[in-house]
């Protein structure tokens, strides 16, 4: 007899079940800070929800609990099926849930306390580094075993994303931590900062895109029915992602006296980000060319869509941010927090959210409990996020611009209240989409009407 | 391209490797970073403080860098690469809720930090700043050290003036009110000090002074002006009740001047600080204007001496009466004399 441990697809669920809950702690978590913004005494002395110590579990939270947790879950069951396989060890995948399970567990428990590496995206502290390193390790074994005992010959461009984002993590993320100091996990001095923001834009180059991307690749041609468009484009997309987006950390500290030809590379590398983005966006959107009613139907796929939509702007947005010329204007203030939502909420946390409702009535083997509330979880989720980004940018151009006139931040200050309440009341709207989210996910697992999945080829291509 | 498990995974890991060894491995190996001119390191009470600042989270709102393009911050020190030697993490940070920090040593005495982190909003009214009382006593000393520290040899000096000056100010402070004002008088220069408000006390214009004193002043000064404001037990000297002033115009007449300069330059070593680069000119003298019709009950707005009046600004004469009693002389007509 299998124990829960073995049995197919466990971990990829647990994976999925740990995302659906941390999106509700990490947007609770991001509600306390948004709160602090416009009401700074609310939480007054209250240690461990002020707002330096529950900024970075939000952060963290909703970057490695929900986003990657899900996404992990979605790759885990893709990627067997796309193989015509077994996960190689189901053991080994829950053992990669609860070290990184741990690690995200370790964000609200010891930010709280102070205890914080405090740089930005690397907080969590050095146990968490090294779990967070094993859990991926371990994927990154299993991933490669499972792809040698593959029965499917073909590798489809989802499995390259999904296996790659190991391997590169594998590297990125303890270096980036700076995992050999553990007491500051930090070098010293501007190196330092080098290293930080190298890391922390591979986070999202390394880690959130070629998950997303990998996923959007699964459920579009499934959903559309139609096979992918295009082999070359998947290439190019795939190749140009690791080679560009690996540059381009050095972006958020233009500004900062750095070396000016690592400033040229990130400026330049910032620029051809356009090649893997819309590449991979031309492939996407060709494939569902002819089928977009049935993909827009289909309450997975207009998730997809959408956070391919935020892809586009956010991705255009970052390119743009880069310039110098322009981020004498947005950098340092509200703008880059307009940017940052949606393009974790908006790219990834979409195609996550998509993905895993594409592929959980695969899982259990039961249908999804009300698609209403999958629409309805979409509308809460569009309106909040966008509400936020429109909100978040125009006060992040008023500040720009002020201080670019040269007025003081007290002065800039002044205006922000409104912006700040917006932002908490559009954040309610996102909170309510996770709990209507979570809510589904159970009543799927525990009450979805049993079926058996139809047997669906799995999208094939030309070579 | 035809992407094998020998492509895809031997390849991505090389793929990485490349960027890595420009990105991080040439930094690494290139980056000799000598310390700069205004480098020293940290005492052990500062480095405490430090770890206080990355603990809890204060880079998420302050910056440690100041940018060619930062002029509201007076650019008199543009971050250099050699300012942040020995520092890890450097966190410079991503975000500017508050202020840039990397040069805040020295601009305020120990007593106004003590104030601003027990409760941020008790100095600085509109702040969105956590309280940190919860930290207690001995790590608020440490943060203070630290952010005094900042801006290193130029902050050094920066808290040597405020504690020269503060010295000064508690020797009259200590004996008497009056001989304080008389010793703060005397420390505005002359020219400044039988200088009347050249704008009139309009409506508007208290309105407007009246906005500023709420997101400036209020904190210590009180809503009321008596300097009993919620900062006021924290500072030594204390703020200045305003309806002491009453009794020290200059010439019997003047008053203007004094609260503008005093206003614009601060007066360092006291809690005080400059508003110079937040206030513009007539922000300043409005709130000049404010206090002195609200606390000191006299304004000298638009008196004599004067010179062409303004175009937009409506006729206007000052009905108030100075103290002793005996009116103002020189009852012009604003348009016309």
């Amino acid at each position: 007899m299998l124990t829960p441990a073995q049995k197919t697809n466990s971990a990829a669920l647990a994976f999925l079940a740990a995302g659906s809950i941390w999106l509700l702690v990490g947007t609770l978590y991001g509600l306390v800070s948004a709160i602090q913004l416009v009401a700074p005494e609310f939480f007054n002395n209250i240690a461990w929800l002020m707002f330096g110590r529950s900024r970075p579990v939000h952060v963290n939270t909703v970057i490695y609990g929900f986003v990657i947790n899900m996404l992990i879950g979605c790759g885990l069951y893709y990627m067997p099926a796309l193989l015509k396989c077994r996960l190689w060890s189901e053991t080994m995948a829950w053992w990669s849930f609860v070290l990184w399970n741990l690690a995200v567990i370790s964000g609200p428990v010891s930010f709280a306390y102070g205890y914080s590496q405090g740089r930005e995206y690397a907080e969590y502290i050095w146990s968490a580094d090294l779990a967070i390193t094993g859990a991926v390790v371990l994927l990154a074994i299993n991933s490669v075993m499972t792809i040698l005992n593959r029965k499917e010959n073909f590798l489809y461009v989802a499995v390259w994303y999904f296996v790659a984002t190991f391997l590169w993590t594998g590297f990125s993320y303890p270096l980036g931590n700076v995992i050999w100091h553990p007491s500051t996990g930090a070098m010293t001095g501007l190196l330092d900062s080098i290293i930080l923001w190298f890391y922390a834009h591979n986070l999202p180059g390394l880690v959130l895109t070629p998950l997303a991307t990998g996923a959007a690749y699964y459920v579009i041609p499934r959903v559309a029915r139609t096979p992918l468009y295009s082999h070359t484009l998947s290439v190019i997309g795939f190749w140009t992602l690791v080679a560009f987006y690996t540059h381009i950390g050095g972006h958020h500290i233009i500004q900062a006296p750095i070396p000016s030809w690592m400033r040229n590379i990130a400026v330049v590398h910032s620029m051809v980000m356009a090649v893997p983005v819309f590449t991979v966006l031309a492939n996407l959107w060709l494939t569902m060319r002819g089928a977009g009613g049935r993909v827009l139907a289909d309450p997975a796929g207009r998730f997809v869509v959408a956070g391919s939509i935020w892809y586009l702007i956010t991705s255009i947005q970052g390119s743009a941010q880069s310039m110098p010329e322009l981020q004498r204007v947005t950098h340092l203030n509200n703008w880059t927090i307009g940017h940052s939502h949606i393009a974790v909420l908006g790219f990834v946390g979409f195609i996550a959210l998509g993905c895993m409702w594409h592929v959980l009535p695969l899982i259990v083997r039961r249908r999804i409990y009300a698609p209403r509330l999958i629409n309805m979880q979409f509308g809460l989720l569009t309106t909040g996020l966008t509400g936020f980004f429109v909100v978040l940018t125009a006060a992040g151009l008023i500040e720009g611009h002020g201080w670019y006139n040269g007025e003081t931040v007290y002065r800039t200050l002044a205006e922000m209240p409104t912006y700040m309440g917006l932002r908490a009341a559009f954040g309610m709207s996102i909170i309510a989409a996770a709990v209507v989210g979570l809510y589904n996910f159970c009543m799927t697992v525990w009450r979805g009407e049993p079926f058996t999945p139809e047997y669906v080829v799995e999208p094939e291509e030309d070579l | 391209m035809k992407m094998t498990p020998a492509i895809v995974i031997i390849g991505s890991i090389m793929a990485f490797w490349a960027s890595m060894s420009v990105m991080v491995i040439m930094p690494a190996i290139t980056l000799k970073v000598e310390p700069s001119e205004i480098w020293r390191p940290m005492t052990a009470e500062e480095q405490e403080g430090y770890r206080l600042y990355v603990r809890n989270g204060c880079s998420y709102c302050h910056s440690q860098f100041i940018r060619v393009m930062d002029w509201d911050l007076g650019a008199e020190r543009i971050a250099q690469a050699g300012d942040y030697v020995d520092r890890g993490p450097d966190l410079m940070g991503s975000k500017r809720t508050g202020p840039d920090l990397s040069q805040e040593g020295g601009e305020h005495p120990d007593d106004w930090h003590l104030a601003h982190f027990t409760n941020p909003r008790n100095t600085s009214p509109i702040s969105v700043m956590p309280s940190f009382a919860f930290l207690g006593a001995d790590s608020i000393r440490k943060l203070t050290a630290f952010v005094q520290f900042e801006g290193m040899l130029m902050a050094d000096q920066r808290v040597e003036r405020q504690r020269h000056w503060k010295e000064a100010a508690l020797q009259t402070y200590g004996k008497d009110l009056d001989s304080h004002v008389q010793w703060l008088h005397a420390m505005v220069p002359e020219v400044w000090r039988p200088m009347p408000n050249p704008y009139p006390a309009l409506e508007a214009d208290l309105a407007r002074g009246r906005k500023i004193y709420q997101q400036f002043c209020i904190g210590c000064h009180g809503p009321v002006g008596d300097g009993r404001g919620q900062a006021a037990g924290f500072l030594n000297p204390m703020p200045l009740n305003f309806t002491v002033l009453r009794r020290h115009l200059v010439d019997n007449r003047y008053i203007g001047g004094l609260l503008y300069y005093q206003i614009m330059n601060g007066i360092t070593g006291t809690a005080m600080p400059y508003f110079k680069k937040s206030l513009e000119s007539e922000k300043i003298w409005d709130v000049a204007n404010y206090l002195a019709v609200s606390f000191i009950g006299y304004s000298d707005a638009n008196i004599e001496p004067t010179g062409i009046d303004a175009s937009y600004e409506p006729r206007w004469q000052n009905r108030f009466q100075a103290p002793d009693g005996q009116g103002l002389s020189d009852e012009r007509d604003s348009v016309g004399r």
